[in-house]
C-alpha cells in the first residue's frame, strides 16, 4: 500500500508540472492594449531608450492606447529571440508588435507573420531611403528600422602621418577614393610598417562578409541577383563580379590585408587601418581614448567612382495576426517619430534612421561619427530583400572567404560560376 | 500467484512511467516527428502550410555537395579522433593509476578540460592557434618550425579540430578507464610476477584483456559523441574554410534554423541517424565477435 501511495504522489506531481506549462501566453483582451517584443535586454542603453519611449507613449495616449514591452535578449547571431518568435508562430501567441532584423523582412512578410504598415507611418518621406528599401517587400512597407549602421575605413592618424601621408589629402564622402588609390595608400603603409595595412574583418566568416563586402560589388555596378531577384547566373558571375572579387583577392595577394588579423590590431596601433562601424567608435572612446583616429569613406570602383556603403538595422513591425492594428500602428508610428529615433540614436551611439534626426544630432556627435552619418545618409545600400536571404548571404560569404585563398581559387570566374549556380539552386 | 505477478508488474511499470513519459515526449516523439517532417516541405515560418512531397528531400539530399562533404568530414573526424582520444585516455589512466605523490593534482589537471564548457575551450584554442599572433606558432617558431595556418587552412582545419576535441574529451574517458583499471584484482598481477612477466607483457596480456568491457563502452560512447560534432567548428571555423570543417549536425542546424528548411533538415537527420545506427551496429558486432 505504501508503494501505491508514493506512486500516486509521483504521478500527481508530474501532472502538476505538465499543467503549469499548458497555460501559455495569454494576450489581454483589451483592444487598446498592445504588446511588443524586443530583442535586447532592458539593461542595455538601447533597451533603456526603448522603455523610455514606451513610457512616453503610454503617457501621451493615456486613456486611448497603452503598450507593454517585453525584453527577450538574443544571443550573438539572433539566437534566443528568434527561437521565441518561431515557437510563438506554432502556438499562435505572437505579440502585436515585434522587432526583426533587416534581412528577415522578406521571409516574415512572405510567410504572413508581419502585416504591411505603410498607412500607419506618418513620416515616411523623412526616413532614409535605405531604411525604406530594407523594410519594403513586393512594393509594400512591412517594417521600419529604428536606427542605421554603416562601415567606414578607420585610420590611425599618427601612423599615417609617420608613413608620410598628408592627412589633408585623404578622401571625403563627396570626394571618395577608388580601389586603386586606396591600394596605393596600403602599399605605403605596408612598406613602412611591414604589417598588413588594414584589417577588413576577413576572419569573421559570418554575416559581416555579406554586409561589408556587397558595397564593393554594387559600386562596380554589379549585383548578386537580377532585378526580379529570381536568378544569379549572369549576374553574380558577370564581368563586374569578377572585377570586384579580383580587387578583394589583390588586397590579400599583395599583403595589404589578411584573413588572420591580430586581435584588436587597430585598437592597439599594430595595424594602421580597419574596416569597421560605429560600434568601434564607442569602443575607442571607452577603452582606447589615447588613439587618435579618423574615418574615411568606403573605397569605390575606379570605373564608376560611385560611393556605396553598407547599411542595415533591426526594425519594428506589426504582427499579421493582431486584431489591434490601429493601436499597434500608432505605437510603431510613435516609435519611429523624429523624437523617438533621436533618443535611440543618441543613447545607443548608432546612426540615425531619418533625415530630420541626422539634422538634429549631426553637431552633437564626434567628427568620426559625422563621417559615418554623412556617408550613410547619402550612399547606404540595403541588402537584398528576399525570403531566401539566408542562403544567398551564406553563398556570398563563402565566395568572399574562398577568394581569400588565391592559391585554391586562382580562377575567380570558375568560382563565381559555381557560386551563382548554388544561389540559383536555393532560389528554385 | 499469478494475480500477484500482475500486480507486481503493474507497480513496476507505474514506477517506470514518469521516466517513460519523459523519454517518450522528449525523445521518441520528436524523433518520429522528424521522420514525418522529412517527407514534407515544412518551412519554419509557415508550419500550417506544410505538405507531403514524398522523396523529394531525399533526392535533393544526395545531390547536395555540402551534405556529402559534411559526411566525408565527419568520417575523417571520427576515424582520427577515436584512436587519439581513447589512446590518450588510456595512457593518462595508466599514468595516474599508480600511487604516486601529487596524483590528485594530475587527476584534476587532466580532467579539468571536461569541466569547462566546449565554447570556452574553443575560444581559448582559437586564440592559441591564431596564425598571426597565437602562442602555438610563437612556440613553433622558437624551435625552428615554420608557422602553421591551422584552422585557416582547408587542409589542416579538420585535424586541428580533431586535436582540440581529443584534448578536451580524453579526461572523461580517462576516469572510466581508471575505474576499470582499479577493478582488476592485484592477485592476477602477483601471479604473473611469479611467472616472471615484465611490465609490457603484463599490460598486453592482463591489463588490456581485462579492460575489454570498459573499452567497448568507451568506444561506443566516444563514437556516438564524435558523430555529433558541432560546437568546435561552429565557434572556431564556422564550417570553413571552404566547408572543410562542415559537419552533418552543423549543416542540419544551419539548414533548419537559419535557412528555415525544417523539412529538408529533417530528411538529413533521418539519413544521418540511420548512418550512425549502422556504424554502431557494425561496431558492436565486431566487439562481440572478438569474444
Amino acid at each position: 500500500m505504501k508503494r501505491i501511495k508514493i506512486l500516486i504522489v509521483c504521478i500527481s506531481m508530474l501532472m502538476i508540472i505538465t499543467a503549469c506549462n499548458s497555460e501559455g501566453a495569454s494576450s489581454s483582451g483589451n483592444k487598446n492594449e498592445v504588446s511588443i517584443w524586443v530583442h535586447t535586454s532592458e539593461e542595455t542603453a538601447e533597451g533603456k531608450a526603448m522603455q523610455n519611449i514606451i513610457d512616453r507613449f503610454n503617457k501621451e495616449y493615456e486613456g486611448k492606447y497603452s503598450a507593454q514591452i517585453e525584453f527577450i535578449p538574443r544571443s550573438g547571431s539572433g539566437g534566443g529571440y528568434e527561437d521565441k518568435i518561431n515557437a510563438a508562430l506554432t502556438t499562435n501567441t505572437l505579440p502585436d508588435v515585434l522587432t526583426l532584423d533587416g534581412p528577415n523582412t522578406a521571409a516574415y512578410a512572405e510567410s504572413k507573420i508581419i502585416a504591411p504598415i505603410g498607412e500607419y507611418i506618418t513620416n515616411k518621406d523623412d526616413l532614409l531611403p535605405s531604411i525604406i528599401e530594407q523594410g519594403t517587400y513586393e512594393g509594400k512597407l512591412y517594417a521600419v528600422g529604428y536606427s542605421e549602421s554603416g562601415v567606414g575605413v578607420f585610420y590611425n592618424k599618427k601612423m599615417l602621418k609617420e608613413a608620410g601621408v598628408d592627412l589633408s589629402t585623404l578622401p571625403t564622402v563627396d570626394d571618395p577614393w577608388n580601389w586603386k588609390q586606396f591600394m596605393d595608400l596600403c602599399e605605403i603603409l605596408v612598406k613602412k610598417y611591414d604589417k598588413p595595412a588594414v584589417d577588413m574583418g576577413l576572419n569573421d566568416k559570418s554575416e559581416w562578409l555579406m554586409y561589408a563586402y556587397t558595397p564593393f560589388l554594387w559600386s562596380q555596378g554589379g549585383s548578386i541577383l537580377n532585378e526580379e531577384k529570381t536568378k544569379a547566373i549572369g549576374y553574380f558571375n558577370n564581368e563586374d563580379a569578377v572585377k570586384t572579387m579580383n580587387f578583394i583577392q589583390d588586397m590579400i595577394d599583395k599583403g595589404y590585408t589578411t584573413k588572420t588579423p591580430v586581435e584588436k590590431a587597430f585598437q592597439t596601433e599594430v595595424y594602421p587601418m580597419k574596416f569597421t562601424g560605429s560600434w568601434t567608435i564607442a569602443e575607442m572612446e571607452s577603452s582606447y581614448p589615447k588613439v587618435d583616429y579618423g574615418v574615411m569613406p568606403y573605397p569605390t570602383s575606379p570605373e564608376t567612382n560611385k560611393l556605396v556603403s553598407p547599411s542595415g538595422s533591426w526594425q519594428y513591425a506589426m504582427s499579421a495576426t493582431t486584431e489591434k492594428d490601429k493601436a499597434a500602428g500608432a505605437l510603431i508610428d510613435f516609435m519611429t517619430s523624429t523624437e523617438s529615433l533621436t533618443e535611440i540614436a543618441l543613447a545607443n551611439s548608432v546612426l540615425p534612421a531619418a533625415h530630420s534626426v541626422v539634422e538634429k544630432i549631426k553637431d552633437e556627435v564626434s567628427p568620426q561619427m559625422q563621417v559615418l552619418i554623412e556617408q550613410n545618409a547619402k550612399t547606404a545600400h540595403a541588402r537584398p530583400v528576399l525570403p531566401e536571404y539566408p542562403q544567398v548571404s551564406r553563398v556570398f560569404q563563402q565566395t568572399i572567404s574562398a577568394v581569400t585563398y588565391p592559391e585554391e581559387n586562382e580562377n575567380v570566374q570558375k568560382l563565381l560560376d559555381e557560386q551563382a549556380a548554388k544561389i540559383d539552386q536555393a532560389l528554385k | 500467484m499469478k494475480r500477484i505477478n500482475l500486480k507486481e508488474n503493474l507497480v513496476a511499470y507505474s514506477f517506470m512511467s514518469p521516466a517513460l513519459i519523459l523519454l517518450g515526449t522528449f525523445l521518441l516523439l520528436p524523433a518520429l516527428m522528424a521522420v514525418y517532417y522529412a517527407f514534407t516541405d515544412y518551412y519554419l515560418l509557415t508550419p500550417q502550410d506544410k505538405k507531403f512531397i514524398g522523396l523529394e528531400n531525399f533526392v535533393q539530399l544526395f545531390n547536395d555537395p555540402v551534405f556529402l562533404q559534411s559526411l566525408k568530414n565527419i568520417f575523417i573526424f571520427v576515424i582520427c579522433v577515436i584512436p587519439i582520444q581513447v589512446g590518450a585516455a588510456l595512457g593518462l589512466a595508466l599514468l595516474i593509476n599508480k600511487n604516486r605523490r601529487g596524483n590528485l593534482f594530475f587527476k584534476v589537471a587532466y580532467f579539468s578540460p571536461v569541466v569547462l564548457s566546449l565554447v570556452v575551450i574553443s575560444v581559448l584554442w582559437l586564440y592559441l592557434l591564431n596564425p598571426s599572433d597565437g602562442m602555438i606558432n610563437a612556440i613553433l617558431e622558437k624551435v625552428g618550425i615554420e608557422p602553421q595556418p591551422f584552422l585557416t587552412s582547408p587542409d589542416q582545419a579538420m585535424y586541428t579540430i580533431v586535436f582540440v576535441s581529443a584534448w578536451q574529451g580524453a579526461g572523461y574517458q580517462m576516469l572510466i578507464f581508471l575505474a576499470g583499471l582499479q577493478n582488476i584484482p592485484s592477485s592476477v598481477y602477483e601471479a604473473s610476477k611469479i611467472d616472471g612477466a615484465n611490465n609490457w607483457q603484463n599490460f598486453l596480456h592482463i591489463t588490456l584483456p581485462l579492460l575489454k568491457p570498459t573499452s567497448i563502452l568507451i568506444m561506443i560512447t566516444t563514437l556516438i559523441a564524435a558523430f555529433k560534432l558541432i560546437i568546435q567548428p561552429m565557434v572556431m571555423t564556422q564550417g570553413g574554410p571552404m566547408n572543410s570543417t562542415m559537419t552533418p549536425v552543423y549543416y542540419i542546424y544551419q539548414t533548419g534554423f537559419s535557412d528555415r528548411l525544417i523539412g529538408y533538415a529533417s530528411a538529413m537527420t533521418v539519413v544521418f541517424g540511420i548512418l550512425i545506427g549502422i556504424v554502431t551496429i557494425i561496431q558492436s558486432r565486431i566487439s562481440k565477435e572478438d569474444e
